[in-house]
């Protein structure tokens, strides 16, 4: 069967139509998760979504919605929290990441929940996408276009020094609230959707590519999109050819692309010196 | 007339450590004020008061004739605050030296709303002004520290303020670079008929700039030119 012909089955359309939405929409994420040294973030997201997980599972609750209800009410929290307690988010989410998978362990303990069962959470598959699934992707993928292009300025400045936005007279903190409720659920929804490993092909990778040779942050924004659109679509393509697992496919496409754009900018580096 | 800045018994505690204990300093319109104090002194803390930023445990600050405590947003008032942070962000974030000094027009130009060609001429100007117009084009991260300096003064420009606070604006530079940014400094001073509030630990650097100097010692304020 050729690649085209699989093209044929709704799991392969599906698994396309969310790679297109994805690959341009969370790269861009991933700048914002860079520029603002939130890694940490997307682990306690992780994190509070095994914790939900676990207590839907207690409580005979659907798992994964009680999973997505506290990733969007911790995002929704961490902002307000860190500025109370003084403590940046990236501390803060260490705290949360370790605080709820510590509860979490202790509920599965207890409660005498299934392990695997709870941390099915974490593991997506983008080949068993349903519509449902693909219009949550789009509606937060859509979303995260939306707001890029409206308050491209104000994210900039953000981005750049929050206290450059917060001295020019931006509301400053409105939009770093913004960001890190975007980011959570798009963390949130993806993990399930797309899995736990997925997120970093499509978040960081394309973002981390992107700035080794971005010279302005539209540059940024448009070649994290390419290149995520580039791993996504290709890793599909080379895992169907190969017979792999389209996750790690993808993973090994985003990262030949950034050795390749460090290698550009060495060389381009070089050339400067030269000249 | 109003004074641009009244600050009148200022006291701030951070955690357990009491930084500024009744602290009086005024500035009025179009004046040069510098304070100096050692470092620890609760120089950049004053700064911050007057922008808003940091709210007295207690005391009175007035802004351009506005009492900051009967405010919960100040963004209004920022807007007409340049502000000249000791150091930037000096990460490689890709921005060129346009783009950042034009963040200075982003508070008045409005939300959702893109540049218009005012505000790129008046970023132009800035840039025109403290000199570094030819590196437009460059990525603020590929200068140095004392054009990044400008930079930020530029910045602060272009957002065409009634006041300029300066927080230590000549630390990271060689004595060269120093006085030529001071004299940049005093000369916008004087072109823009600004209300200059300048903090240093240099009170040699400063005296021959400023109408009115006061020393931040153990959290108390002197004048003392």
């Amino acid at each position: 069967m050729s690649w085209i012909q699989t093209l044929n089955f709704p799991f392969m359309q599906h698994a396309l139509i969310a790679i297109l939405f994805a690959g341009i929409a969370f790269p861009m994420i991933g700048v914002f998760i860079l520029s603002l040294n939130l890694i940490p973030l997307r682990f306690a997201m992780m994190h509070v979504a095994l914790l939900g997980g676990a207590i839907g599972l207690f409580l005979k609750v659907d798992p994964l919605l009680l999973g997505l209800l506290f990733c969007i009410l911790s995002s929704m929290a961490l902002g307000p929290i860190s500025e109370k307690m003084k403590l940046g988010v990236g501390i803060l989410s260490g705290y949360f990441m370790t605080l709820t998978l510590a509860l979490a362990f202790i509920l599965i303990y207890k409660a005498d929940i299934h392990v695997l069962e709870a941390f099915n959470i974490l593991w997506g598959n983008i080949l068993s996408l349903t519509i449902l699934d693909l219009i949550i992707v789009g509606l937060i993928s859509l979303m995260i276009l939306i707001m890029v292009f409206l308050f491209f300025k104000e994210i900039q400045a953000i981005l750049y020094d929050r206290e450059i936005a917060l001295a020019v007279g931006l509301p400053e903190k409105t939009f770093y609230y913004l960001i890190i409720f975007m980011l959570g659920l798009t963390i949130a929804v993806s993990m399930r959707l797309i899995g736990a490993l997925l997120i970093d092909a499509f978040v960081l990778l394309p973002a981390m590519a992107a700035t080794l040779i971005s010279r302005s942050l539209k540059q940024t924004f448009f070649f994290s999109s390419l290149f995520g659109l580039l791993s996504g679509t290709v890793g599909l393509y080379l895992s169907f050819v190969f017979d792999i697992p389209t996750s790690s496919t993808i993973i090994l496409v985003a990262s030949l692309i950034i050795a390749g754009c460090f290698l550009f900018r060495r060389g381009a580096s070089r050339h400067e010196k030269v000249g | 007339m109003h004074h641009s800045i009244e600050l009148t018994d200022i006291h701030i505690h951070l955690g357990t450590v009491d930084v500024l204990l009744g602290v009086n300093i005024e500035a009025k319109p179009c004046e040069f004020i510098s304070v100096v104090g050692a470092n620890g002194a609760g120089k950049t803390t004053l700064l911050k008061v007057v922008n808003g930023t940091l709210k007295p445990f207690s005391g009175r600050v007035f802004v351009l004739g506005h009492d900051l405590s009967q405010y919960k947003n100040l963004n209004f008032l920022r807007r007409d605050i340049g502000v000249v942070p000791q150091k930037s962000n000096s990460d490689p974030f890709p921005i060129r030296v346009e783009e950042a000094v034009l963040m200075g027009r982003y508070g008045k130009i409005g939300l959702m709303r893109r540049p218009k060609r005012t505000d790129w001429e008046k970023a132009y100007q800035a840039l025109e002004a403290v000199g570094i117009q030819r590196f437009s084009k460059k990525l603020v991260y590929e200068l140095s520290g004392g054009e990044q300096q400008k930079v930020a003064l530029a910045r602060a420009l272009a957002q065409e303020p009634l006041i300029l606070l300066l927080d230590e604006p000549t630390t990271y530079l060689d004595q060269e670079s120093r006085s030529e940014i001071m004299e940049i400094i005093h000369t916008i001073h004087h072109q823009r008929e600004l209300t200059t509030l300048l903090v240093s630990h240099d009170d040699q650097l400063v005296e021959q700039y400023s109408d009115k100097i006061y020393l931040l010692k153990e959290g108390k304020g002197y004048l003392i030119k």
